[in-house]
């Protein structure tokens, strides 16, 4: 089961790509250029809203943010938020 | 070519897809031939983040920053600085006694030439080309091809202070307004810090390093900095706020407290008299 909230991710990065149906868990966000870098502080914002939690700036590990697994894991896991 | 010469085939190619739009900001229809041999491959390099749209926006941006001398006529001379594939002096309006200084290395304002002579291209203003290496003293080159320091001048640094070191991008303010008359202006584009940074540009910031195009300097707060070297700034605008591709941007304007976003920032300013 994902965990709740994930889904308004998914949901904000297929919005942005009317093209797509469907976002695999494991898709590369960066490599497949759904996310770029200036569309990277919408998503960071997205993330923040829909997971109370709040990105360090300063220190961002790139790897939390390649997949839609990786940003639960994160971000909504409740454990090893960063 | 100088490797630089090749950005400036891919600018070159970038405003020759934005005049097939049909909501095209500007049209240039001698993009295309002066986008040869390497532009269209390089978008396609460096596709993403907003470049395309970027390119056009800041195009016309500086299109209408000149545009604006019709109405006022206290500028009549302009320097386009690092001009490249530039084609202003060909499709723009300009005053009748206007003239336009390109400066660029000296081959790639040979190869230019020679392809706008055999598209049979004819200015629409008083056109110079000044040869020159901007990284060593390139005023006298300037002044020899007619350049008046007592008359007030309009800067155009499109895509130049990218390249450049923060020193260097200082040192350049310094210079330009070294031969400023009062009343003098200038009008370019400044990279926000946050997107030489960001983890998401790294793939991107990288080609273009490997290519020897690397991206170096940008600020967030670039006002402070023009004033530190003497303009101060009295447009500045982010792509997609009106007057800088209200309708065209794909992505948020961010609000200026917004941390850690990508900015790039247009800008027009004035120079500091003394």
């Amino acid at each position: 089961m994902p965990a709740p909230g994930i889904e308004k991710v998914s949901d904000w990065i297929l919005g942005r790509h009317p093209e797509r149906t469907h976002l695999a868990f494991e898709e590369d966000l960066i490599e497949s250029r759904l996310v770029d870098s200036l569309s990277f502080v919408e998503l960071v914002y997205v993330i923040e809203d829909a997971s109370g939690v709040e990105v360090d700036f300063d220190n961002i590990d790139i790897a939390d943010f390649k997949t839609l697994s990786a940003i639960e894991k994160a971000f909504f896991a409740g454990a090893g938020v960063s | 070519m100088h490797a630089v010469s090749y950005t400036a085939q891919w600018m070159a190619a970038a405003r020759s897809l934005e005049s097939e739009r049909e909501d095209a900001l500007f049209a240039d229809p001698l993009a295309s031939a002066l986008a040869a041999p390497d532009g269209f491959r390089l978008i396609e390099r460096y596709a993403g983040g907003g470049l395309l749209p970027f390119i056009s926006i800041r195009t016309r941006f500086l299109d209408d920053a000149i545009g604006e001398l019709r109405s006022d006529p206290s500028i009549r001379q302009v320097v386009l600085i690092a001009a490249g594939m530039d084609t202003r002096a060909f499709r723009l309006d300009w005053p009748e006694d206007t003239v336009v200084f390109e400066v660029d290395h000296e081959p790639l304002l040979v190869e230019k030439q020679r392809r706008l002579t055999e598209l049979g291209a004819e200015p629409r203003v008083d056109r110079r080309v000044v040869p020159a290496d901007l990284t060593r003293e390139w005023l006298p080159d300037l002044e020899k091809a007619g350049f008046d320091p007592a008359r007030p001048t309009l800067w155009v640094a499109e895509a130049l202070t990218f390249f450049l070191t923060e020193e260097q991008a200082g040192g350049l303010l310094n210079t330009l307004g070294s031969v400023s008359a009062p009343g003098s202006r200038l009008a370019l584009d400044i990279l926000g810090r946050a997107l030489l940074r960001s983890p998401f540009s790294k793939p991107f910031l990288d080609r273009l390093a490997d290519d020897g195009t690397p991206w170096i300097f940008g600020t967030d707060e670039p006002e402070e900095f023009l004033l530190a070297h003497g303009w101060k700034v009295d447009a500045i605008k982010e792509p997609g706020q009106p007057g800088a591709g209200e309708g065209r941007w794909p992505y948020e304007v961010q609000p200026p407290e917004r941390r850690g976003a990508n900015r790039l920032w247009l800008l027009q300013a004035e120079y500091l008299e003394g």
